[in-house]
């Protein structure tokens, strides 16, 4: 396992093979022309501007409007583009809805394909070789390892995003929750919930 | 272009082993499952890996697999499935009694 | 299949399945601005084209297991982009070694 990047500041030891390569790539590339000067600083705003809470609104809002839950369904990526989202991306989504029979678990087998528009970039478990060797093999194993017990006569999908669509899974909105505000109720709705590796949070 | 195969149809994905870069994985090659949704075309990845970025347009499906058929320990409900996206170039029709 | 056609038909990255998998340790950390630049970069050159998504994921693949268990994630996506920036003649490696001795220079120098 490689050791965490030093600081560029430290002028006592050599910079970074890897970071002087990609700070290289980058000029050469402006240098010719091939990309604008400050390109990647804004696309590195872009990254910061993207976290799980707007995945978490998304559900909020499906937990209490019906025709807005029905729309996701039917078009997720349409509906996340009228929501004003910027699929910077463009990520095509599907939308994987929890329910008392059935429980949805995403993983990619091949890399890390997530649906970053919506939850920020992925945690290093999920691109980990346990996950994702184990997820399609014995998921109600992996979902025990994260707390989330799965009973025995309910359905487990487990959902290899190995192509072009990215998955969001809309938790089960919790009991206790009648009458929350979309803002109360996005505050239940985890990451982890909208990977299927765990629930939303309880009141 | 129409697909040549449709939600609920009976597929065997094919168990191709060539050098190159391939979007489906080994765990599911050669193993029978049900188209779950037609998705979109999409350029052709084993193509776009070597740079072709347009004209290659292949039909992309969501196929469902049951775990007890890929995994001799599956340990889980029987109902349990297995769902990914595999295009229509690694998929042929599967027989019902076929196995 | 023989072990040797294991490795080309069954690459590292192909992780469906495989055992032992290992516990999941819930493994996470801030992202540091080098990966997030990393990031942003591979982002970047997907958007014109100059290395697409498939063509960096390929490229990984091809690096091999020694390589995939040694670099981290982004730094696995660095050198993959660098090195099918050279085989499109995009750059040379030439003038990317320029670059990166221009750039230590400057890091060294300038801290």
């Amino acid at each position: 396992m490689s050791e965490a990047h030093a600081p560029v500041e430290s002028a006592a030891e050599e910079p970074d093979y890897f970071e002087v390569l990609v700070e290289s790539m980058r000029e050469l590339l402006v240098a010719k022309g091939l990309i604008g000067a400050g390109e990647v600083r804004a696309m590195v705003e872009t990254l910061d501007a993207h976290d799980p809470t707007i995945g978490a609104a998304l559900v909020a809002r499906a937990w209490v409007e019906e025709d807005f839950r029905a729309r996701l369904r039917d078009d997720a990526t349409a509906v996340v583009e009228q929501s004003g989202i910027d699929n910077y991306d463009h990520a095509r989504f599907v939308v994987l809805e929890q329910t008392p029979d059935t429980h949805n678990l995403v993983v990619c087998t091949l890399c890390s394909c997530y649906p970053r528009a919506l939850l920020g970039l992925p945690p290093d478990w999920y691109k980990s070789r346990p996950y994702r060797s184990r997820a399609v093999r014995e998921p109600r194993a992996v979902l025990a390892e994260f707390g989330t017990d799965v009973a025995d006569d309910v359905r487990i999908r487990v959902h290899d995003s190995n192509a072009n669509m990215r998955y969001l899974v809309m938790p089960m909105r919790p009991a206790g929750t009648d009458g929350w505000t979309q803002e109360q109720l996005a505050a239940l709705v985890t990451r982890d919930s909208m990977i299927g590796v765990s629930r939303a949070l309880t009141p | 272009m129409t697909p040549a195969f449709a939600p609920g149809q009976r597929v065997r994905i094919a168990d191709r082993d060539a050098p190159g870069h391939v979007r489906t994985p080994v765990y599911v090659r050669g193993r029978i499952g049900v188209i779950e949704r037609v998705l979109p075309q999409f350029l052709d990845p084993e193509r776009e890996a070597y740079g072709v970025n347009a004209g290659t347009e292949v039909q992309l499906y969501r196929v469902r697999i049951p775990q007890i058929s890929l995994w001799p320990d599956y340990r889980g409900s029987r109902e349990d499935v297995l769902e990914l996206e595999i295009y229509e170039h690694w998929l042929e029709h599967a027989e019902e009694d076929a196995r | 299949m023989t072990d040797k056609s294991e490795l080309i038909v069954r690459p590292t990255h192909d992780m469906g399945g495989r055992t032992p998998g290992g516990p999941v340790t819930r493994d996470d950390h801030e992202m540091t601005p080098f990966e997030k630049t990393c990031h942003a970069l591979l982002n970047v050159l997907d958007a014109h084209k100059l290395v697409n998504t498939e063509e960096k994921r390929r490229g990984v693949e091809d690096l091999g297991g020694e390589i995939l268990s040694s670099l981290t994630y982004d730094e696995r996506w660095a050198v993959s982009a660098s090195k099918v920036l050279i085989e499109k003649g995009l750059i040379t490696s030439e003038e990317l070694g320029e670059t990166m001795a221009q750039v230590r220079r400057r890091l060294t120098a300038d801290p």
